[in-house]
């Protein structure tokens, strides 16, 4: 079909797109009590706080509450253990990135590939 | 069709109880679950974990996958159900709402029938007359030289959409992108109404796209900025100099300063990733000496030796 074909030109809109707590709700199909209490338990973190759970969340919030949901319907997590386990594979991410550079960097510096 | 082992996919014995199979799930759930491994077959791995486990934990589905088993497995590991066979505990029944039946296998379907396309199945609200469509979510690998300069990129990505007779189908949608300069791996970005069409007038659904980089020969990316390790002679670190350094789609001249020494980083502001602010790169310097040394370059080399006696590398060693 020609409308698969269009042109999508990403613009400022696209990189800076905040949901409120209800879109939150909306794509992650939860209750906002979920949400909330997810923010309680730093789990994710609004961008924006005007008072009120008037948040704004950026987009990787969204795919933070979506793994949030996985490890706790697949691992049965309550809700202290998901915010370790998540907070824990955030470094860990974070680590294999670094061990992934560095590694990359000595392969260099001992005239590798 | 192969006959799947799900004693041997969660490492029991067949005369394992229940307790043993529920340990071993776990045990397994949290090892090849896809956010926690990074494993590439981790997913495979975990919906199989997930498969067997969900047959294993029901004695009426264990007994009779027990007696397919004895029935079912021939010697080139194929399988097919006996023509007559009909599971008693047939999958949909209802009762099971957290596993994604689409997910299961077509061995597993073969035996306990599929919830494929049934209510529930991708999550889809069947019931409701209308409803948003569902959002899709995605990854969009980029080359280094892609996300630096912008680029187009055609995307493909599976939605689900309503049939004429109501049930749920999959089709793939392609989408062309056109990338700004400067996304850093982990950006997401969302395209409204690009997902699943919305069923009964509903909206559609978004997509959402999350870009990674695919690994560069020379440059790693950290956050903007972008690292790239650059060899020096033992004479350029010693005396310093302009060098010219490569950057990404460009060349730029940089200044080693005079008694540089391996490991030091240079940092040129502004020649990382384009954005507001500019990441900047950093060149890590390594100095490397010639494979084959020529008599004269080796006779100077003990000269040198000899004028810098005083100084030990390795004067830490000994404090």
């Amino acid at each position: 079909m020609s409308r698969n074909n269009e042109l999508f030109e990403l613009d400022v809109v696209h990189m800076h797109t905040t949901l409120t707590l209800r879109e939150m709700c909306e794509h992650g199909e939860v209750h906002a009590e979920y949400v909330i209490k997810l923010v309680d338990y730093g789990v994710i973190n609004p961008v924006r706080d005007d008072g009120n759970r008037q948040w704004a969340f950026d987009l990787l919030a969204l795919s933070r509450l979506r793994k949030a949901q996985r490890l706790q319907r697949d691992l049965k997590l309550n809700l202290p253990g998901l915010a370790v386990s998540l907070d824990l594979l955030d470094e860990v991410d974070g680590l294999r990135a670094e061990v992934d550079r560095l590694n990359r960097q000595l392969r260099q510096l001992m005239g590798g590939d | 069709m192969d006959f799947k082992d799900y004693y041997a996919v969660l490492g029991v014995s067949e005369s394992a109880s229940s307790e043993e199979i529920k340990k071993a799930y776990r045990k397994l759930a949290r090892k090849f679950h896809p956010d926690v491994s990074k494993e590439s077959d981790a997913e495979n791995r975990f919906k199989d974990i997930g498969e067997a486990y969900e047959v294993l934990r029901d004695p009426e589905k264990r007994a009779e996958y027990d007696q397919l088993r004895k029935y079912g497995a021939r010697e080139d590991g194929s399988f097919e159900p006996p023509p007559d066979w009909e599971s008693r505990s047939p999958f949909g029944a209802g009762g099971y709402t957290e596993t994604d039946a689409g997910q299961f296998s077509d061995f597993f379907e073969s035996i306990f029938g599929g919830a494929r396309g049934g209510a529930g199945g991708f999550g889809f609200r069947q019931q409701a007359r209308q409803g948003r469509g569902e959002d899709v979510h995605a990854r969009l690998a980029l080359f280094l030289e892609e996300a630096f300069n912008g680029c187009e990129k055609q995307i493909q990505f599976e939605v689900t959409e309503v049939s004429a007779d109501g049930r749920p189908v999959r089709r793939r949608k392609t989408l062309n992108v056109k990338i700004p300069a400067g996304m850093a791996p982990g950006q997401h970005i969302r395209l409204k109404g690009q997902g699943s069409p919305g069923f009964g007038g509903g909206p559609n659904g978004d997509l959402f796209i999350e870009v990674e980089y695919a690994p560069h020969p020379e440059f790693t990316v950290d956050g903007k900025d972008v690292i790239l390790t650059v060899p020096v002679a033992p004479w350029e670190a010693a005396l310093g100099g302009s060098i010219t350094v490569p950057t990404v789609g460009s060349r730029v001249s940089v200044k080693v300063p005079k008694g540089a020494s391996s490991g030091q980083k240079l940092r040129l502001k502004g020649k990382g990733l384009p954005g507001k602010p500019p990441g900047d790169q950093i060149v890590v310097l390594q100095v490397v000496l010639p494979r084959h040394l020529s008599d004269k370059a080796e006779s100077l080399f003990k000269e040198l030796a000899d004028e810098e006696k005083a100084f030990n590398p390795r004067a830490r060693f000994h404090a």
